[in-house]
């Protein structure tokens, strides 16, 4: 699916977190949305969702306005399972929920493609490390086969042989399932490792954007000096 | 001038959580009609409820009952009307003691648990996850526990009206030499089913104000740490409030 976003606007209590952002989502493609924190990645991924509602600015699913989100799926920041509910539960959530039964051999399935073990599958989140969690949360994010999936800093909070563990992961699904992928990161190797295009947004807006593979050769002072792990404020 | 404005905004955003509050109360009254029903979120929600509260409603009512005997018999005795403390104790835990503490006691333990819950829920993104999953939340997380409280309250105000019947009698038999039989006698022959029956009605209310205040607080709670604390201290005060001025215009309506 390909999503295009044009002068989009939203604020919280008369602060504008998106001043003016457009950029194109193209189809079977990985999308990186760089920035620091609290510069607004997350709000324009949750409107590009719907989750949020925006003042102004369009918003196009495959050129129309309106779109139906089962489409989509979304791998939260810390995975945001159901604490009350087994891992299985989580991940096949939507039939456990409606008393549909017969979901053990998809979830045992999504488990091997995500790397979980079997040992866990009635365990709960508390009972398992934050890099299973992870895993999980991918497992449920892919249990409705969606053709647009968003992920929200994916290698938050796992070291960095659990983040490379994750991110090869996610292009291994990304391409077997040939589904469109926007990932929100500030990690810039992992935009290099997983994604195809990407988006820099600073105070709102988008100051550079490009080819994943030539993040390292921007000329964008802004985004150079986050590269350099400065402080924006140039 | 800043006094004017501060207390300007004050009341801007007073109104505003009103607002907002009646918002969510006819957003529930909706999506209760909705087809889509949790029932296995329901039952389990009310058992939970049941297990948990029944030792601490259990010592609230005998202790409550005990305490009313006591007292009733310290006054009485002034003017000689002793035996008019079974009748004493009887109507007034159905109709006032029993409802008020029952609700104040579970909106302490079962409301603030309700908002902690849900706003860890909605600070861990989990209430976002829900709606990616295509859940409605009112019927996944509100609906079952505003229908559990509003009907598990009644049962929990007939069990602290019976215990404390029962406080009210061993204290009055054993302490103040009542005789068993007649204390009973007359707490059976002066209760009436009115009495009984607007208790009931008031717990119904109750149930219905912790479970709602309770799940509007955790719902729109700030995020991080403090903003689940305030959620639960505010479940726990709004609730407390509206169930004792409430029970004012619950009385004159049964009066």
């Amino acid at each position: 699916m390909k999503i295009e976003v044009k002068n989009l606007k939203k604020k919280f209590s008369e602060e504008f977190i998106l001043k003016d952002i457009s950029l194109t989502i193209e189809k079977n493609k990985s999308t990186v949305i760089l920035g620091q924190s609290g510069c607004g990645k997350s709000v324009l991924i949750k409107t590009i969702y719907k989750l949020f509602n925006y003042d102004s600015g369009s918003i196009l699913y495959d050129g129309k306005s309106e779109v139906d989100t089962d489409k989509f799926s979304m791998l939260f920041q810390y995975g945001a399972l159901f604490d009350s509910l087994k891992v299985s539960e989580n991940i096949a959530f939507t039939d456990f929920i409606n008393n549909k039964t017969k979901f053990e051999k998809k979830v045992i399935s999504l488990m091997s493609d995500v790397g979980l073990d079997r040992s866990i599958y009635n365990k709960y989140p508390s009972e398992i490390s934050g890099g299973m969690k992870k895993r999980a949360a991918l497992a449920r994010a892919l249990y409705k086969n969606p053709k647009v999936i968003f992920l929200d800093e994916p290698t938050t909070g796992l070291d960095p042989i659990n983040s490379d563990k994750i991110n090869e992961l996610i292009l291994k699904v990304i391409k077997n399932r040939k589904m469109t992928a926007v990932t929100i990161t500030h990690d810039i190797k992992s935009a290099i490792k997983t994604g195809d295009y990407y988006f820099f947004i600073d105070k709102g807006i988008i100051q550079d954007k490009g080819d994943c593979k030539k993040i390292l050769k921007t000329k964008n002072k802004i985004f150079k000096s986050f590269i350099m792990g400065a402080n924006l404020k140039s | 001038m800043k006094f004017i404005e501060n207390i300007g905004e004050l009341i801007i955003k007073l109104l505003s959580n009103l607002g907002k509050f009646i918002l969510f109360i006819l957003f529930f009254c909706k999506y209760l009609f909705k087809p889509k029903f949790f029932l296995r979120n329901n039952l389990n929600y009310f058992i939970n409820i049941f297990i948990s509260t029944l030792p601490i409603i259990a010592l609230t009512g005998i202790f409550s009952g005990m305490v009313l005997a006591l007292q009733s018999y310290t006054g009485f005795s002034r003017f000689s009307a002793e035996s008019a403390i079974p009748n004493i104790v009887v109507i007034t835990l159905t109709r006032e003691l029993g409802p008020v503490l029952t609700g104040l006691m579970v909106s302490a333990r079962v409301g603030s648990s309700i908002a902690a819950e849900i706003a860890t829920m909605r600070v861990t993104e989990q209430i976002d996850a829900l709606k990616t999953l295509n859940t409605n939340y009112y019927n996944y997380l509100v609906t079952p526990r505003v229908l559990s409280l509003t009907f598990a309250l009644p049962i929990f105000v007939t069990i602290v009206d019976f215990i404390g019947v029962m406080g009210g009698y061993i204290v009055s038999v054993y302490k103040l030499g009542f005789n068993e039989n007649l204390y009973l006698l007359n707490t059976i022959d002066f209760l009436s089913l009115g009495d009984y029956l607007s208790g009931i009605f008031k717990a119904f209310a109750f149930g219905f104000i912790i479970s709602i205040v309770s799940c509007y607080c955790g719902l729109f709670s700030d995020k991080g740490a403090f903003g689940v604390g305030s959620a639960t201290t505010n479940a726990v005060v709004i609730s407390s409030i509206l169930i004792l001025s409430s029970n004012y215009f619950l009385t004159e309506l049964f009066f």
